[in-house]
C-alpha cells in the first residue's frame, strides 16, 4: 500500500513538473491576413480608432521634469488621444526605479500593454512575459519602411535571440549619433598657446596629454592653480560610472578597440569581434587594453586627471569646472548648453568653452556604433487580453506612435502652431523653431525665465516616447553649435562597423552570465587600479591576465565562438 | 555604620586612560557629526557658495529661502503628511497586532504552543520572496493603498519575541487574582497585563514609529502614485533617481542639476523630528533592547 502511494505521489509530482515546465506560450499569429476593421492606419497615415480605446502604458518619470496633470489635460497625452482616439492609461514609475518596477510588473503578470524605455530585454525573454514582436512587424508599415529604407536588417540581427526573434522594438537611427565628448576652456587653452580648433583635427589622447601638461604649466605660472592641483576632474565616471570607469574610459576604449567603462556592460568581459580572424576575442586582456590603461594612467601619473574622478559624485566635477578649478570635462549634447551657461554664470562671459570632437587613439572611431537605442516591449498580457485582432490593432498604434514622422514630431515638438513654427535658417533651409515665449530643456533650447518650458508644462520632448528616426528628424532641434560639432565628427572621426552578435540559448546565456559577472568585476577593479596607478601596468600585467584566465575568460571566448559558428 | 567618605585615588594609568578615552570619543563624535553639520550648513547656504566649494561647517551666504521654497513645495509637504499618517497608523496597528500575537505565545500552556512558536520563528529566516509577495499584494488589491504600505511591515518576529519574553515575566499571581475576580483572558490582558507592560509598549512604539518613518522600501514596491509617497521615498527619488537610471549618462545629461542646497534641506527636514524626539526617548531605546532578556 505504501509502495502504491509512493508511486502515485511520484507520478503526480512529475505531472505537475511537466505542466509547470511546459515553456512559454508560443506567440500566435504571424499571418498577414488580418483585416483592419474599425481603425485606419498605414505608412505615414494617422492611426485613428473609430471607437475610443484604452491602452495601458508605462512611463519613466524623471524627477527633473516630473509628469504634471497638464500633460493629460492639455499636453502630449491629450494630443495623442485627440489624433488617434486612443486613451493612454499611464502607470508611472520613478525613473530611478523604472527598470526594477517594470521587472517586477512583468514577472508578476501585471505589466502594462506597452512598455517603453527598455534598454535590454534579455532578462524577460525566458519568462514569457513579453511578446516576440518580430512576429508582428509585418503589421507595422512605418517600422518596416524605415528598416527597408535605411537597411536596418543587420542592426536588428544584433538584438535577435537564439530563437531568431526579437522581443524589443528598438529606436532606430538612420546613422549612429555620438552624444558624449570632451569640453575644454578655450580661453585658457589659447592663452597657454594651444589653438584647440586646429588641434582637434588630428589629435590623439597622447597629444592631449602633452597639451594639458603645457596648459597646467601656464596655469601654475599665472597663479590659477598649484602644482599639486589637478586640472581635469571628470563626471560620469564615479557614482554614475558604476565602478567601471564610466564615460571617459568608454570614449578612450573605443579609440583603442577596447570595450571599457560603460561599454563593458553586457559584453561578457569585453568580447569583441576580430574581423580579420573572423572570431571573437576578449579585448580586456589584449595588447590594446594595455595601451589604453597606459594612456589613461599617464594623465593621472602626471598630475593632470584627478584619480577621484572614478569615485566622486558628478556634482563635484561640475562644481570644479564651473568655478574654474578645472579646464576640461566631459559633456554631451543635452548637457553642453547647461555647462556653458554654468561656467559663464560664475566666471563671466570671458570664460569660453569649446565642445571638441574628442581625441583618437589607434583608430578614429566614435564610441557609438549602434544605430539602435532603447525601445518598446509589448507584454504577453496584451495578447492574452485583447485577442489576435485587437492585438494587431495595438501593434499598429505602437507603429504609429513610435515610428511615424507625425507622432515623432508631435511627441517631440508638440502640435505645429501651438509650440513651434517653420522658420528659414541662415543657409536657407526650412527648420523647426519654437515660437516666442517657449523654451525646452529636453531639446537644449534655452529661453528666458518667464518662457514656458514645453517639456515641463506639456510633456513634449520627454525621453519616453520619441526615439531614433532619420538624421534630419533627430537633428532638427540641434543648435548651430551642436550641428557644427556633428559636422566636425563627420570630418575628423569614423564610425566602426557593428560587431556581429552570438545568440546563445537560455542555458548558454545563463552560463555566460555566471562566468561574466565575476570576470567583469575583476576587469573593472584592475582597470581602475591600473589607471589610478595603484597597480603597475608592466609589473602586474601577468597577474592581471592570470586573474582573468582564472575567471574563465577563455571559456567565455570559446563558448561565444562556438555559438556563433553554429548560427 | 557611618560612611567614612573615603575617595579611591585614581591611578596614573587610569587618568591617562580617561584622557585618552575622552579624546578618542571626541574624535569619534566629530567624525560622526561632521557630515550632518555639513548638511545643515549647506541647507542654509547659497547655491553659488556650494558650487564654489566654499561651504564647510558654517553656512556661507546665509539664507532661509531654500527652506521656504521646500516647505511651500507641494510635493515635499504632501510626502511629509503621508509619512505622519503612515507612522501613526502603522505604529498603532503594529502595536495592537503584536500584542495580540505575543501574549498568547507567552503562555506555555497554550495548545500548540511549540508549533506556533516554531512557525513564528521560521518566518525570521525564510520569506516568500519578492515576486510572490508582490503578487499577493496585487491580488489583495493593496497596490497604491495605505494598507499596502503598512501591512507588510506590521508584524516583526523580532519584536514579537521581545514582547513575548516580557509578557512571560508578568507575575502569574496577578493573573490568577484577576481570574478569581471573574475576568476573562482578554480582560486579564487588557486590565492587568497591559498596564504593567508600559516599558515594552513604549519601546515598541519607538521602534515602530522610527521604522515606519524611515521606510521607503514598501513605497518603492507598492506605491506607484507620487501623491502617496512617504518623505523617505520622495527624498530617495530626488537624490538618487538620476544616478541609478538605466542609462546613467542619459539620465544625468538630461537632468537639470537639482540644487545641492535643496537636497540637503530636504534631508534635514526629514531627519529633524526624529532628532528632536530622540534625546527624550533614547533611554527607552537602550532599555528596550534588553527588555526581552531572561531575568529569572
Amino acid at each position: 500500500m505504501k509502495k502504491i502511494a509512493t508511486i502515485a505521489v511520484a507520478i503526480a509530482c512529475a505531472a505537475v513538473l511537466l505542466t509547470a515546465c511546459s515553456g512559454k506560450k508560443t506567440a500566435k499569429g504571424g499571418a498577414a491576413s488580418a483585416e483592419a476593421v474599425g481603425y485606419t492606419f498605414g505608412e505615414e497615415k494617422t492611426f485613428h480608432s473609430d471607437n475610443p480605446v484604452t491602452y495601458s502604458i508605462s512611463f519613466s518619470d524623471a524627477s527633473w521634469y516630473a509628469m504634471q496633470d497638464t500633460w493629460k489635460t492639455e499636453g502630449v497625452f491629450k494630443d495623442i488621444e485627440d489624433v488617434t482616439n486612443v486613451h493612454l492609461d499611464i502607470t508611472s514609475y520613478d525613473s530611478g526605479d523604472y527598470g526594477q518596477k517594470v521587472n517586477l510588473a512583468i514577472n508578476s503578470g501585471s505589466a502594462t500593454y506597452i512598455i517603453p524605455k527598455i534598454y535590454s530585454e534579455d532578462q524577460y525573454v525566458a519568462g514569457g512575459g513579453v511578446v516576440a514582436v518580430s512576429d508582428y512587424t509585418q503589421y507595422m508599415p512605418n517600422f518596416t519602411a524605415f528598416v527597408n529604407k535605411y537597411n536596418m536588417g543587420p542592426d536588428l540581427d544584433t538584438i535577435r535571440q537564439s530563437d531568431g526573434k526579437f522581443y524589443r522594438l528598438p529606436g532606430m537611427h538612420q546613422a549612429a549619433l555620438q552624444d558624449y565628448t570632451i569640453m575644454v576652456r578655450e580661453d585658457i587653452f589659447e592663452a597657454a598657446g594651444y589653438k584647440i580648433r586646429e588641434l582637434e583635427k588630428d589629435w590623439t589622447w597622447e597629444s592631449l596629454h602633452d597639451v594639458l601638461v603645457g596648459v597646467k604649466k601656464y596655469m601654475v605660472s599665472q597663479g590659477m592653480c598649484k602644482e599639486s592641483d589637478y586640472i581635469w576632474s571628470d563626471l560620469w565616471c564615479g557614482e554614475s560610472g558604476k565602478g567601471q570607469g564610466g564615460n571617459l574610459l568608454k570614449l578612450m576604449g573605443a579609440s583603442y578597440n577596447v570595450l571599457s567603462g560603460w561599454a563593458i556592460e553586457g559584453s561578457n568581459g569585453g568580447i569583441k569581434y576580430d574581423w580579420k580572424k573572423k572570431e571573437f576575442y576578449s579585448s580586456s586582456i589584449s595588447d590594446d587594453f594595455k595601451k589604453l590603461v597606459t594612456v589613461a594612467n599617464s594623465f593621472v601619473k602626471d598630475g593632470l586627471l584627478d584619480p577621484e574622478t572614478f569615485t566622486q559624485a558628478d556634482d563635484v566635477a561640475h562644481n570644479k569646472f564651473y568655478s574654474g578649478k578645472t579646464v576640461i570635462m566631459s559633456t554631451n549634447r543635452s548637457q553642453m548648453a547647461n555647462d556653458i551657461a554654468g561656467v559663464q554664470k560664475i566666471l563671466g562671459d570671458s570664460a569660453k568653452c569649446y565642445v571638441t570632437a574628442y581625441p583618437s587613439g589607434t583608430n578614429k572611431n566614435l564610441a557609438e556604433t549602434s544605430r539602435l537605442e532603447c525601445g518598446v516591449m509589448i507584454s504577453q498580457k496584451a495578447l492574452d487580453e485583447l485577442g489576435q485582432a485587437d492585438f494587431i490593432k495595438l501593434v499598429r498604434f505602437v507603429d504609429w506612435m513610435f515610428y511615424s514622422k507625425e507622432a515623432y514630431s508631435l511627441c517631440k515638438w508638440g502640435p505645429e502652431g501651438k509650440t513651434w513654427e517653420w522658420s528659414t535658417a541662415a543657409n536657407g533651409a526650412k527648420v523647426k523653431k519654437l515660437k516666442p515665449g517657449f523654451k525646452c530643456g529636453g531639446l537644449g533650447l534655452p529661453g528666458a525665465d518667464t518662457d514656458v518650458d514645453i517639456r515641463l508644462k506639456w510633456g513634449y520632448a520627454g525621453g519616453n516616447y520619441f526615439y531614433g528616426h532619420s538624421t534630419e528628424e533627430s537633428t532638427d532641434a540641434f543648435t548651430p553649435e551642436v550641428q557644427d560639432l556633428y559636422a566636425r565628427y563627420g570630418k575628423y572621426k569614423t564610425v566602426a562597423t557593428v560587431d556581429p552578435k552570438a545568440k546563445p540559448t537560455e542555458d548558454q546565456r545563463e552560463q555566460l552570465n555566471l562566468w561574466a559577472v565575476p570576470l567583469i568585476d575583476n576587469i573593472n577593479a584592475w582597470t581602475l587600479k591600473f589607471v589610478t596607478g595603484q597597480k603597475d601596468i608592466n609589473k602586474d600585467w601577468d597577474e592581471y591576465i592570470s586573474s582573468c584566465k582564472n575567471l574563465n575568460v577563455d571559456k567565455i571566448v570559446a563558448l561565444t565562438n562556438e555559438i556563433y559558428k553554429k548560427q | 555604620m557611618e560612611k567614612t567618605g573615603v575617595k579611591v585615588k585614581e591611578t596614573n594609568g587610569y587618568i591617562v586612560f580617561k584622557w585618552f578615552n575622552t579624546i578618542i570619543m571626541l574624535i569619534v563624535c566629530a567624525v560622526t557629526l561632521y557630515p550632518f553639520l555639513y548638511l545643515v550648513a549647506q541647507s542654509f547656504s547659497s547655491e553659488e557658495a556650494i558650487t564654489l566649494g566654499k561651504v564647510n561647517l558654517l553656512p556661507i551666504g546665509f539664507n532661509v529661502e531654500t527652506y521656504k521654497s521646500v516647505l511651500v513645495k507641494g510635493e515635499f509637504m504632501h510626502a511629509y503628511k503621508n509619512t505622519l499618517v503612515y507612522s501613526v497608523l502603522g505604529t498603532i496597528l503594529s502595536l495592537v497586532f503584536s500584542c495580540c500575537m505575543a501574549y498568547p505565545l507567552s503562555k506555555k500552556e497554550l495548545k500548540g504552543y511549540k508549533v506556533l512558536t516554531k512557525f513564528v520563528i521560521f518566518t525570521m529566516y525564510f520569506g516568500g520572496g519578492l515576486i510572490p509577495n508582490y503578487v499577493l499584494m496585487m491580488k489583495l488589491h493593496l497596490i497604491n493603498r495605505i494598507a499596502g504600505f503598512i501591512i507588510p511591515s506590521l508584524l516583526s518576529t523580532y519584536y514579537i519575541i521581545l514582547m513575548k519574553s516580557f509578557f512571560a515575566e508578568t507575575p502569574h499571581e496577578l493573573e490568577e487574582a484577576g481570574e478569581l475576580d471573574g475576568l476573562s483572558p482578554i480582560g486579564i490582558f487588557i486590565r492587568i497585563v497591559l498596564p504593567l507592560s508600559m516599558p515594552i509598549i513604549a519601546t515598541m512604539v519607538l521602534f515602530n514609529a522610527v521604522g515606519y518613518w524611515n521606510n521607503w522600501y514598501n513605497a518603492f514596491l507598492y506605491l506607484d502614485k507620487k501623491e502617496m509617497w512617504p518623505v523617505a521615498y520622495y527624498l530617495k527619488t530626488v537624490i538618487s533617481g538620476a544616478s541609478t537610471s538605466a542609462d546613467p549618462g542619459e539620465a544625468t545629461a538630461e537632468k537639470m542639476q537639482i540644487a545641492a542646497n535643496i537636497k540637503s534641506c530636504s534631508m534635514v527636514l526629514m531627519a529633524l523630528p526624529i532628532i528632536c524626539i530622540y534625546p527624550f526617548i533614547s533611554k527607552y531605546y537602550v532599555e528596550g533592547m534588553m527588555l526581552g532578556g531572561v531575568k529569572e
